[in-house]
């Protein structure tokens, strides 16, 4: 699973706007993280649960969609089946170990798949849309340009220290940190003062306007899902 | 027209101890380069060329701090007083290195990318970009991530974006130093295309020979001056013998001279053995049943990108667990996990692969034996870093070397770890000919010491100065293996020129 902003912008089959991702984000998480498990906001919860499981699939991340619903599936098992039948430390560690999962993962896994299926351009046009001003939209944009970059440099040092035998000599795990932390940090830091450079001759300034190739616009289920996620918050409040 | 009067730049930096300090760049620098003219700055490491294609993009003074004197104009206006996006309607920059020149992941939104911060109207950028794919014949490239393509595909992604806006002056910053020869070749030509078109091109560069028909002048700097000014026809008419002795590379691959007596005949052979690998996209790999070649000798590796060069370099290093081929060395046989004994890396970015806080501690890093005392490991240390001219900087961090440096302190840690095999992934790109032919003689004393070197290379001079022997992959397979003598050179120019 790599990290950072989709690269290819058309991979799924029904486009949704980012935007749109941004509503569905903030609704499964508000409701995920905040629902009680009875009445309304159960079946709330059960809707909020499916949607990422959905989305992934229409971009044919197969893997993830099926690791999250088992993820989730085997939480719910445990809450309703083990969890009762057993008492003491082990008890509380589980009862722990699956509210985290069952609020926290469907969260994620939305982030997850927003992040995956937005391209730079996309992201930059729509903050532009909301008149959200540069200097918020680029660093962010910088930041998840940056993520395969670290994976990059990491693999790369890892192949070093693997060559050297680091791993064998070096027992102390601080110092094992040490040893990756500093090259990353040394080669990502020249890294993004290159880049900054780079983006600076073609033309981007925080101040100025700019133009977009990328078309994004709310299409019909794109204010299907918005209102969806209205409705969902408000009867999350409501109940 | 662009015009320099008197510029005089020190970068402010701070040294080792973290002070502050003025680092001198260029002095006194008067220069006019005229509407459609193709300038070649050239010179050694450090020689102020990189300087004053910043000084004409704008990020001199705009970007990097320090003290400017004079004044840089480009059509009577002067760039340090105008903002940096005004500039960068006129001036297009391609960088040295690809890896971190691109603001996007997608290729086509980073080739729209500087028209769209012009607020050129999407419409028109989408023709522009359609009528440059064409001509520069990209259909493949486009709509793919960054993080897919291979160094040359990405300089030819950044001349494409360069297409789009079309700025009337475009600056190049040793554009070729990470391209094999067929990407070089391809850069040649958007080269010659943008000369057609009239644009005035300012290209800094150690790597000549693929600009010798290009160059309507060619200045050669050193120390912050220009030294030298060579017209067109002067340039067309430099011999070996005079690049060497200005110090410069050569301005054909024909004329590099051989003059080295071939190495003894009566090597042991090492055997690779189904050294079959793939990735995980299923295309690229390596397929090499079996490969026999030469012990205590210099072997470069050759081939085009994609050719499976760094895959092999990292499979005889045993960093592929999944590869099954055995290496067979004095009789053992040596899988993937027991190579990673036996074979150490100098890395491209040698930044990757040093670790501690001095470059003693580097070398001691690397002795493994735990019966050897302290002492006599620094001891140790203390000697390999004499032979490599080190000693001076033992205590000090291997951050704050330069890069040659950091290159031979990896290569004194290689020798610490006392592994028969050395490996180096392209260790001259983007070195100028001192350095290059300081890490041919680095090449020599590891074989002189015994050891068996492999060298990942597209650098035709280097493999000349010091190899031994030559393997040329091609699509993965091992398409010519032989040893390299006198008369055989012309094969591998013939190679090297196409």
């Amino acid at each position: 699973m790599e990290l950072g902003l989709s690269s290819t912008s058309d991979n799924s089959v029904q486009k949704l706007d980012p935007r749109t991702k941004l509503c569905l984000l903030i609704a499964i998480s508000l409701i995920m993280v905040g629902g009680k498990t009875v009445g309304v906001e159960y079946i709330l919860r059960v809707i909020c649960a499916a949607i990422p499981f959905v989305l992934l699939l229409t971009v044919r991340h197969i893997k993830s969609a099926l690791i999250y619903v088992m993820l989730l599936g085997l939480s719910v098992f445990c809450e309703g089946s083990v969890i009762p039948n057993i008492s003491g430390a082990p008890n509380l560690i589980l009862m722990i170990l699956c509210g985290i999962i069952s609020r926290f993962v469907p969260g994620y896994m939305m982030g997850w798949y927003t992040v995956r299926s937005t391209s730079v351009s996309e992201f930059m046009t729509a903050m532009d849309r909301m008149r959200v001003p540069y200097f918020i939209t680029i660093p962010f944009s910088v930041m998840f340009r940056y993520f395969p970059t670290l994976g990059e440099e990491y693999r790369s040092i890892h192949d070093a220290m693997k060559m050297r035998e680091i791993g064998q000599s070096v027992k102390n795990p601080f110092i094992y940190i040490e040893y990756v932390l500093v090259p990353i940090m040394m080669s990502t830091v020249r890294i993004a003062d290159e880049l900054s450079a780079a983006s600076l001759t073609k033309g981007l300034c925080a101040g100025g306007k700019r133009t977009h190739i990328c078309q994004i616009s709310i299409k019909f289920y794109d204010w299907l899902l918005m209102l969806g996620s209205l409705v969902m918050i408000v009867l999350f409040f409501v109940f | 027209m662009i015009e320099f009067k008197n510029v005089t730049f020190a970068y402010s930096s701070t040294d080792a101890d973290g002070r502050a300090i003025e680092q001198g760049s260029i002095s006194g620098i008067d220069l006019t380069i005229q509407n459609g003219e193709f300038v070649v700055l050239t010179g050694g490491s450090g020689c102020g060329k990189t300087t004053i294609t910043r000084l004409i993009n704008g990020l001199i003074p705009h970007y990097y701090s320090g003290t400017l004197n004079g004044d840089v104009l480009i059509d009577g206006k002067s760039v340090p007083n105008t903002p940096i996006f005004e500039t960068a309607k006129k001036v297009g920059s391609v960088f040295q290195n690809p890896r971190s020149q691109f603001f996007n992941v997608n290729t086509t939104d980073e080739i729209a990318f500087a028209a769209e911060n012009q607020c050129i109207a999407p419409e028109r950028i989408l023709s522009h970009i359609a009528e440059t794919t064409r001509n520069m014949q990209i259909e493949k490239l486009l709509d793919r991530s960054i993080f897919e393509l291979s160094g040359g595909e990405k300089q030819i992604i950044a001349c494409a974006g360069i297409n789009v806006l079309s700025p009337d002056i475009v600056v190049l910053d040793e554009p070729s130093s990470n391209l094999d020869s067929s990407a070089i070749m391809k850069l040649k030509s958007i080269l010659a295309d943008w000369k057609s078109q009239g644009k005035t091109i300012i290209i800094a560069e150690h790597r000549l020979y693929f600009l010798r028909e290009l160059a309507d002048r060619m200045l050669i700097l050193e120390g912050g001056r220009i030294t030298k000014e060579l017209q067109a026809d002067e340039v067309n008419k430099l011999t070996f013998a005079d690049t060497e002795r200005m110090g410069i590379r050569p301005l054909s691959l024909e004329d590099i001279s051989f003059s080295r007596e071939s190495s003894s005949n009566h090597n042991e052979m090492l055997t690779l053995e189904s050294f079959i690998f793939t990735y995980k996209d299923g295309k690229h790999g390596i397929n090499i049943p079996k490969l026999e070649l030469p012990t205590n000798s210099v072997i470069a590796i050759i081939g085009h990108n994609g050719a499976g060069k760094s895959t092999l370099a990292r499979n005889i290093c045993g960093l592929e667990k999944k590869c099954k081929g055995t290496l067979t060395l004095n009789g053992k046989k040596l899988k993937a996990k027991d190579r990673l004994h036996y074979c150490y890396m100098i890395m491209q970015d040698v930044n990757h692969q040093l670790f501690t806080e001095s470059v003693r501690d580097e070398v001691m890093l690397s002795m493994t034996d735990k019966s050897m005392p302290d002492e006599q490991k620094a001891q140790k240390a203390d000697e390999i870093l004499t032979q490599l001219d080190l000693i001076e900087y033992a205590d000090t961090h291997p951050m704050a070397l330069s890069g040659g440096q950091k290159q031979r302190t990896a290569i004194a840690s290689g020798i610490a770890s006392s592994k028969p095999i050395i490996i180096f992934d392209e260790p001259t790109s983007g070195l100028d000919l001192a350095h290059m032919k300081q890490v041919a003689v680095e090449i020599l004393k590891l074989r002189d010491m015994g050891k068996t070197v492999f060298i990942v290379t597209h650098d035709l001079e280097l493999i000349l100065s010091c190899c031994d022997h030559i393997v040329r992959l091609e699509k993965g397979e091992a398409a010519e293996n032989y040893k390299l003598y006198k008369d055989i050179a012309a094969r591998l120019r013939q190679f090297f020129a196409n």
